[in-house]
């Protein structure tokens, strides 16, 4: 997940709005849809990210969807808007969480308080679990809005593994960490990604948050076999698989933008997992340049198709 | 508790990264670009060259990622701002209010926050600073409208209508007063359905400046007509008490306006009331808390 995307129309993106529109979809009030959805997800159930752009023809159509994933943040605040909208989405579908603010491995010890709000939240839609990165996003009181990895050390993995636990224990619920896409290697590490990630996720009692694209993307940054990563993952602790869709730039750097369909290597990656350790729940983000949602639906539906 | 507490070489390496991704991207050549001469020796020195790009060019993805992410917050956030100065403008003003105020919240949209009195204090003289002055006040406005939690609209009983006029009337945050000097409201209306970065042309400047009640519904943002002393009314009824706003305001009156003010006061509160314009009825003294009010 990129830190932003959906919030600002840019994570609003990231997210699409702060600003309510005076022609923002409403609600369609009148399917006779059940109170609520049961909370608990198909092991292989397909999901897809929720984003602004969609409001208007999600709550037109309900289209068929396994589950959706909502960015916490953009629930926690006390805005009724966003609790509306979410609110009827929770009426007809499972709703897990997924987070870019915890800064799990920041300086600073874990803000008690948002996790009071995140908390709250999970209760509130009764998610099956929660999710957040293995990374840090802000230090000194400053938050960069961004997911930042750290160096791969065995002293930062008992660091994350205990704000995990803690983490999971607050919530009462599943907790999974997600893998990064990454730009920067450290010259302090010790260890390779998927060593740290894993010695994590042991030693905290948590789960796996996967994203093949993220490990697909960081592959060709830093130069080693996205293979070995998956082969070193206990896909009986995965909670979840993110796929999506990344930029390359002219010198062969992938971005990890979500802002185009998920790439062959990645669905071939995403083959590889599912023959590994399927099934598990998969879900599709897409963040910029969002198309409509018919579209990002059936970019969804081809998880099935490439399932071995 | 989370006890643990992250080893000091860890926070030294965060701090200096810190500082890699705030630097200030380029202009000189027309476009935003990462300056990766400005990094500090030590950060680039924590990091590793890559198979494609050394460290300083891999750092730089991270730089100007924060920067463009926090312009299109910022663009989202003002976006009648943005586009009366044009993205290539506005983004040098919210760099400059970023450097000085860079985010603390986790709440991404927060960041943000105070940027109108930032550019107010940023800006020249001048009708078209004055305009821009108050297109960031109404984005901003329109920022805390959506951004309110559910209140319920003040209903008063009996008992309040006799404590009324020694009371404060708390304004809702689902309610916004504000004020208009060019047709800015109008303008935002056009501009939503108007994708684009370019500065668009002030329009001409009314005749007689307008009030809007902007109030937020189901359906988004809806705003209403005042009377110019109504919106006056509402504003200092956001900071004093029934009774000393209407003594503020009679103050300020011509004598015609003076003789129909009783009839025309009681008229605005109960469109008021009736709108939803407050929430609650207090003795407290303002402490600047209420939102809902623009503070003109």
């Amino acid at each position: 997940m990129r830190a932003s995307a959906d919030r600002c129309g840019f994570r609003a993106t990231r997210h699409g709005a702060i600003v309510a529109p005076v022609s923002e979809p409403s609600i369609t009030a009148n399917n006779d849809a059940p109170r609520r959805a049961p909370a608990a997800l198909a092991r292989d159930a397909l999901g897809l990210g929720l984003r602004i752009a969609h409001y208007g023809y999600l709550f037109e159509h309900w289209p068929a969807v396994g589950y959706f994933e909502v960015i916490s943040e953009n629930f926690m605040g006390p805005a009724l808007p966003p609790r509306q909208r979410l609110d009827a989405v929770r009426a007809r579908y499972p709703v897990v969480l997924h987070g870019v603010g915890l800064n799990l491995l920041g300086p600073d010890p874990l803000d008690e308080a948002y996790l009071d709000a995140l908390c709250r939240l999970a209760d509130h839609v009764d998610a099956p679990f929660v999710t957040d990165h293995l990374c840090w996003t802000g230090a000194r009181g400053l938050s960069h809005h961004d997911l930042l990895p750290a160096p791969y050390v065995p002293e930062l993995v008992e660091l994350a593994a205990e704000r995990a636990a803690h983490v999971q224990r607050r919530l009462g619920r599943p907790f999974g960490l997600e893998n990064l896409s990454s730009y920067v290697e450290f010259r302090r590490s010790t260890m390779t990604e998927w060593e740290f990630y894993t010695s994590v996720v042991r030693t905290a009692g948590c789960s796996f948050m996967l994203d093949v694209n993220n490990i697909y993307v960081s592959s060709q940054n830093h130069g080693f076999d996205p293979l070995d990563y998956l082969r070193a993952i206990d896909f009986s602790r995965v909670l979840q698989v993110h796929i999506a869709g990344h930029t390359r730039e002219p010198d062969g750097t992938l971005v990890d933008t979500h802002d185009h369909p998920v790439v062959d290597a990645v669905w071939a990656l995403y083959a590889a997992a599912w023959r590994m350790g399927g099934p598990f729940p998969t879900l599709l983000e897409w963040d910029e340049r969002i198309p409509p949602m018919p579209d990002a639906l059936a970019e969804l539906a081809k998880a099935r198709a490439v399932r071995p | 508790m989370s006890t643990r507490s992250a080893p000091d070489w860890l926070a030294a390496l965060q701090a200096r990264f810190g500082a890699v991704l705030r630097t200030p991207l380029d202009r000189s050549a027309g476009s935003l670009r990462a300056d990766v001469s400005a990094y500090d020796r030590d950060a680039l020195d924590d990091a590793l060259d890559g198979p494609r790009r050394p460290a300083a060019e891999r750092l730089a993805v991270y730089n100007r990622q924060y920067w463009f992410r926090l312009f299109g917050v910022m663009q989202t956030a003002f976006p009648l701002t943005a586009r009366l100065l044009g993205h290539w403008q506005f983004n040098h003003y919210a760099a400059r209010f970023l450097l000085a105020q860079p985010p603390h919240a986790w709440d991404l949209d927060r960041a943000p926050d105070g940027f109108e009195q930032h550019l107010d204090g940023a800006l020249d003289a001048g009708a078209m600073s004055d305009a821009l002055r108050e297109a960031s006040r109404i984005d901003a406005a329109w920022r805390r409208l959506f951004r309110a939690p559910a209140t319920a609209p003040l209903r008063p009983t009996a008992d309040d209508a006799a404590r009324l006029l020694d009371a404060r009337l708390v304004p809702s945050p689902a309610v916004a007063v504000v004020v208009e000097r060019w047709p800015l409201l109008e303008l935002k209306a056009t501009l939503a359905n108007a994708r684009g970065e370019s500065a668009v042309a002030l329009p001409p400047r009314l005749a007689d400046a307008r009030w809007w009640a902007l109030a937020r519904e189901p359906g988004g943002v809806r705003h209403v007509a005042l009377e110019a002393r109504e919106g006056e009314l509402l504003t200092l009824l956001g900071r004093h008490t029934v009774r000393d706003a209407l003594a503020r305001l009679e103050a300020t009156c011509s004598d015609a306006e003076r003789a129909a003010l009783p009839a025309n006061a009681q008229r605005w509160l109960a469109r008021g009331i009736e709108r939803g314009v407050w929430c609650g009825l207090t003795t407290e003294p303002d402490t600047g808390d209420d939102q809902g009010i623009t503070q003109l």
